[in-house]
């Protein structure tokens, strides 16, 4: 089985445009359990890659890990080599806040700052650059009409946040995302908490967003998977099982249990 | 009402005896007949059970008029026992700094200025202080210190406030009056607006003294609610200003404050009702003299230690009548702390949207 998911892997990386994150033998554990065994991977550059598996199996954990979001908490330690370009992110040393900017994230659930829409953009550009009422003014405009909000919000920029419907604040929030040029946009169940509607607008723009940016997105349904990804992985507690284009996951996977969870056998 | 009861009005225990004996009784009309007792009985307990709910309902509407007349009954009193003083002086009573027992002369404008300099002075240090512990409780503390630190915060809030007082007058005071206000007047001397703040001999006792013991005084109530509020904010809100790469002090400035500021003005809020009111700390610090003065460093005095140092001494009816005023005074200016703090609130509501 290893050794077959070896050459998946090679295949995929072979394919790949080039490699943005690289994954060696990582491990993570939250205090005495170890939540992902030995994992290795890489996410390719301006492309997108699932994650897919059941509940528990360590999807989040994995993307936690991209941009050190654990080390927020105790008791929470990852081992093994994540290469961010080459630099390895693990690193204790390294600066984080730098790492986030370069890394970023939205949320399962939409996380609007208690702001205006406004500020909700320019308080994430504030805290690298410094730039003129102008400036700022056309960084927010264009967060917005990247993450196709401008027209719906562009007459009440001052208003709360917070006043946004569910599927609008998470396109605020990917806007607030993308307005600080990460190089990396981590999705965490983006579209679990919104309606077909919503979600299919969310699945157009990481679509469009692949141009600038590598996108790693965790799903529990394959249906999206499948519609937004050009590579799928698939985790079972804790462990790798299948990495490849998503096209072979989803119609001749190698695995088993891929096969049986993407049939909706188990998960 | 209705469906409360139906479960009990129907026990198996009775349905089956109903069933059995129209199985006996061959003929179905006694069985009826049986069963409209039933709804008979059903019906008599039913009235029992709504006089009981009618006096269950007398009982919490008197208990809620109940602190409608005491509220009404301790103002209309206020008002009543400060009539003479009124009579007397007028509105000028509020402005007057005389207070001459001997001539039957009052005047509330020190115990007013006394009242909200050091509750000002206790606002000023607490606040700050208070939501800093708070936040290095929630965000910054390690795991094991955590629940020391909350206690020992909420044991500070247990110390009776006598404790404060003799402390203040007996540890407090002398240490500032060695080591403090000397520094403090020394180093204020060639700047104008600070040496008219900080003047005067070294007390030890004096309005500084009376604000900071407050302030120690209200600590607790405005960390403790911090840190409450705080605990709120949802953590994937704190992760995502994280995310943007935010430090510690971005995410507690632009997203832990913001979402939390009306939990947190209230605790201040309550803090300043506390600091306004706190009689006996103050009395024992504060100095008691009945003038004003511009330096903080000097002796004063609050509506709540006037009250308590005089009213034994009290023997002439406008005397009685104004201390009595100075409570209604007190009592207005906490009502207004609080109407304002209302105010305050509903603002920001409404700017938040």
């Amino acid at each position: 089985m290893n050794e077959m998911a070896q050459t998946a892997r090679t295949n995929a990386v072979q394919n790949a445009s080039r490699e943005k994150i690289a994954v060696r033998g990582l491990s993570f554990y939250y205090g005495g359990s170890r939540a992902l065994k030995d994992i290795n991977l890489s996410f390719s550059e301006n492309k997108v890659t699932a994650l897919i598996g059941p509940s528990g199996c360590g999807k989040s954990t994995f993307l936690r890990v991209l941009n050190r979001m654990y080390d927020l908490y105790p008791n929470q330690r990852a081992e093994g080599e994540v290469l961010l370009d080459g630099e390895n992110i693990l690193d204790a040393k390294l600066d984080l806040n730098l790492l986030r900017s370069r890394v970023g994230m939205v949320f399962q659930k939409p996380t609007p700052f208690p702001m205006s829409i406004y500020d909700n953009i320019a308080f994430g550009i504030k805290l690298y650059e410094k730039l003129s009422k102008s400036e700022l003014d056309g960084r927010v405009e264009s967060a917005l009409r990247r993450s196709a909000l401008w027209d719906e919000v562009k007459d009440k920029l001052a208003a709360s946040g917070l006043s946004l419907s569910g599927g609008q604040q998470q396109r605020l929030c990917i806007a607030r995302t993308i307005a600080i040029k990460p190089e990396v946009i981590l999705f965490d169940e983006p579209c679990s908490a919104l309606d077909p509607i919503s979600t299919s607008k969310i699945e157009e723009l990481i679509d469009e967003l692949t141009d600038d940016y590598t996108i790693v997105i965790v799903t529990h349904s394959m249906q999206q998977a499948a519609r937004v990804s050009e590579y799928t992985a698939f985790m079972y507690l804790g462990e790798l099982i299948e990495f490849d284009d998503t096209s072979k996951v989803f119609t001749s996977p190698r695995e088993k249990r891929t096969q049986d969870y993407i049939t909706g056998r188990f998960g | 009402m209705r469906g409360r009861l139906a479960p009990r009005a129907l026990p198996s225990s009775r349905l089956m005896r109903v069933r059995e004996s129209s199985v006996a009784d061959i003929s179905i009309p006694i069985a009826q007949a049986r069963l409209s007792n039933e709804v008979v009985s059903r019906a008599r307990a039913l009235r029992g059970l709504i006089f009981r709910d009618r006096i269950f309902r007398i009982v919490t509407r008197a208990a809620a008029a109940l602190v409608l007349a005491l509220l009404g009954g301790v103002i209309l009193s206020l008002a009543w026992g400060s009539a003479p003083t009124i009579r007397t002086f007028g509105l000028s009573f509020l402005i007057t700094e005389v207070w001459n027992p001997v001539t039957d002369e009052y005047g509330a404008f020190a115990p007013i200025c006394g009242t909200l300099i050091t509750a000002f002075l206790a606002m000023i240090i607490a606040v700050p202080i208070g939501i800093g512990i708070a936040i290095f409780l929630t965000e910054l503390c390690p795991q094991p210190l955590r629940r020391p630190i909350g206690i020992a915060i909420e044991l500070l809030a247990g110390i009776p406030s006598i404790i404060y007082g003799i402390w203040g007058l007996f540890v407090f005071a002398p240490f500032l009056q060695a080591y403090v206000q000397p520094a403090l007047i020394n180093a204020s001397q060639p700047i104008p607006i600070l040496s008219t703040l900080f003047a005067g001999p070294p007390y030890g006792i004096g309005m500084l003294t009376a604000g900071i013991i407050l302030a120690i005084m209200v600590l607790p109530f405005i960390t403790s609610i911090s840190r409450d509020v705080f605990e709120t904010v949802p953590s994937v809100l704190k992760e995502s200003a994280y995310g943007i790469g935010c430090t510690t002090w971005e995410v507690v400035r632009s997203v832990v404050l913001p979402y939390t500021r009306v939990g947190v003005i209230g605790g201040g809020m309550l803090g300043l009702g506390r600091a306004l009111g706190e009689t006996m700390a103050t009395t024992f610090v504060i100095g008691n003299a009945h003038k004003i003065s511009a330096s903080i460093l000097a002796p004063g005095t609050t509506i709540s230690a006037t009250i308590a140092n005089e009213f034994t001494e009290a023997v002439g009816d406008l005397y009685t009548s104004a201390l009595i005023t100075l409570g209604l005074i007190l009592f207005v200016i906490t009502f207004f702390v609080l109407v304002a703090a209302r105010l305050l609130l509903m603002r920001l509501d409404r700017k938040a949207g």
